[in-house]
């Protein structure tokens, strides 16, 4: 695997692309929680010097808000993966790397790799980005563990996984990068539509198990806890094995589908 | 000596067109093998599937007399329709993936673009180049570690003529080293100029493979024009080794047995048997005309 990866580097390490959407993927995260850092401090009605929203911030809420937060943001990695994915077809060097030497198995293989590093870096930017705002931002709570609820950062890695999955799955389907996107993003506006009008609404709760919902669910909104029930808390306690049993499923699922896809399919 | 390579029954469809139909067929180690076929007929969708880029709906292919796999096509150079690179990298940085996916060092890279004379552009990105240029630097990556085999498909796309004249001339000089090189065309001049065997395709069929000298035989024909054209008919029709007798617009012409065209021995023939002939005229049969004849079938 690492041969094949050193051949992936030669791909993009002279390409300016990659190198803009890489870093706008990394900054984005620490920007993005800074800039809401701000908002919360800011913009909101403190009462006895503490936002009424709680403290987002500090330990151990970190975890969650931070991690809530990044997840704004995966159309940015996803349009990396997209343009790299995609280039392949464009530049029918997914053909020529076959014809060179490659397996069809090696070619999917380190794409499905890249994937997971991509997602394992985006995962090390929140963990730092959460210890940065936990230690230096707010002053760690007393009695307070600052890695209780990292488990967080593991349920980000899971969503973001999820999220660049499909972003592959539709680059290895559809081929073409803009039209590849469009359907990425399209899709995730048309999820959190159905899920706010068929479970909101109606109360079926089998939209909580679509793609995207099964893994938004694993990182609940962070701000305002307080105002939240008890119950509520519970029953997501309660819930975590499924969604996490069943954004398993739908990664097992892209896998197969994409390396079937590739393999089976002519070039 | 075992073939290279070797294609046994091979199909292919795409949906309900026939693309390819029972295709077999063998090439020599150390032959320069010649797929011919007017566009359409399949010759790059067979190159295709014996690079596993396509699947093929039926029969099997073996490299060196094994089953394929990816350590053969390493050991290929294969330009397979259209050159495919990374247009936003140098060309040279292009042939730095193809060495490392065949696993050979980068020591090869300045030779192979020396070769096609692209030294000088070696920085300049692939979607700077010319038509030629990108042709030019697939040769290039074909070349990468010196390979015993090269699949070359329409390797003169693209190129101008001194280009052309130049790629032939390295195709003949890597034959005479002993590469085996298999090469898809639509130029029958191309095949005739280059290749030792000849495949022809038509429509996804093969209608014939073999040596180029038996198969696109140039055979010999002679032009002969009597004041009496009927009573010449029937005498050319008698005579011995004569194949066949046509009519071209204003005389006969003779098609006879490879190696036993004799202008005078006719000349001599036609006037012990009462003919005096008004023309007499020796004529090379059109590689195109044999061409159509054998594709007409």
């Amino acid at each position: 695997m690492l041969k094949l990866l050193k051949i992936e580097w030669l791909k993009v390490k002279n390409y300016r692309t990659f190198w803009i959407l890489l870093v706008i993927t990394i900054a984005s995260i620490p920007g993005f929680n800074y800039g809401l850092y701000n908002l919360m401090d800011n913009s909101f009605p403190k009462f006895h010097g503490k936002s009424i929203l709680g403290s987002p911030f500090a330990f151990p809420d970190v975890w969650q808000t931070v991690s809530w937060n990044a997840t704004m943001l995966f159309l940015v990695p996803a349009i990396l993966i997209i343009t790299l994915t995609t280039n392949e077809f464009t530049y029918k060097t997914h053909r020529q790397n076959i014809i060179d030497g490659w397996s069809r198995q090696q070619f999917i293989g380190v794409k499905l790799f890249e994937v997971l590093l991509l997602s394992i870096l985006c995962t090390l930017i929140v963990a730092l980005t959460t210890l940065g705002f936990g230690y230096i931002g707010n002053k760690v709570p007393e009695g307070v563990s600052p890695w209780a609820e990292s488990r967080f950062l593991f349920f980000y890695f899971v969503q973001m996984v999820s999220y660049s999955m499909i972003a592959f799955l539709l680059s290895m389907l559809i081929k073409r990068a803009g039209l590849a996107m469009g359907i990425f993003f399209i899709y995730m506006i048309f999820e959190n539509v159905i899920v706010g009008i068929l479970h909101n609404k109606y109360n079926i709760k089998a939209v909580e198990y679509l793609p995207e919902e099964v893994t938004d669910r694993l990182i609940p909104l962070p701000y305002g806890k307080a105002l939240l029930n008890q119950g509520g808390l519970a029953a997501w306690e309660s819930h975590i094995p499924y969604y996490l049993g069943g954004a398993a499923i739908y990664l097992l699922l892209y896998c197969l589908l994409t390396s079937r896809r590739f393999l089976k399919s002519d070039l | 000596m075992n073939p290279i390579l070797s294609i046994q029954s091979i199909n292919k469809f795409y949906g309900s067109i026939r693309a390819l139909h029972q295709v077999s067929f063998e090439v020599p180690s150390g032959s320069v093998f010649g797929v011919l076929g007017p566009n359409g007929s399949g010759k790059t969708t067979l190159l295709g599937i014996v690079m596993n880029v396509l699947q093929a709906s039926g029969g099997s292919y073996s490299w060196f007399g094994e089953q394929p796999s990816e350590k053969q096509r390493r050991k290929i150079g294969t330009l397979l329709e259209t050159p495919n690179f990374y247009h936003y990298l140098s060309g040279e940085r292009n042939l730095q993936i193809a060495a490392a996916i065949k696993g050979h060092g980068q020591e090869d890279i300045p030779r192979v673009l020396e070769m096609v004379k692209l030294s000088e552009r070696k920085d300049s990105k692939f979607s700077t180049y010319s038509l030629g240029m990108k042709q030019r630097l697939a040769i290039a990556s074909c070349l990468l570690g010196k390979p015993s085999v090269l699949v070359f498909d329409e390797p003169t796309n693209g190129l101008d003529p001194v280009g052309i004249a130049e790629t032939r001339e390295l195709i003949r000089e890597l034959a005479k080293g002993g590469t085996t090189i298999v090469l898809a065309s639509h130029l029958l001049d191309e095949v005739e100029k280059v290749c030792t065997h000849v495949a022809i395709l038509q429509k996804g069929v093969l209608i014939t493979a073999g040596d180029v000298n038996e198969v696109l035989m140039s055979e010999d024909l002679a032009e002969l024009g009597a004041a009496d054209t009927e009573k010449l008919r029937t005498i050319l029709t008698a005579m011995p080794g004569v194949r066949q007798v046509k009519q071209s617009e204003q005389y006969l012409q003779v098609y006879l047995q490879n190696g036993t065209m004799n202008l005078s021995g006719i000349n001599q023939y036609c006037f012990d048997n009462g003919i005096v002939l008004n023309h007499l005229q020796l004529r090379k049969r059109s590689l195109e005309s044999k061409f159509m004849e054998l594709t007409n079938k």
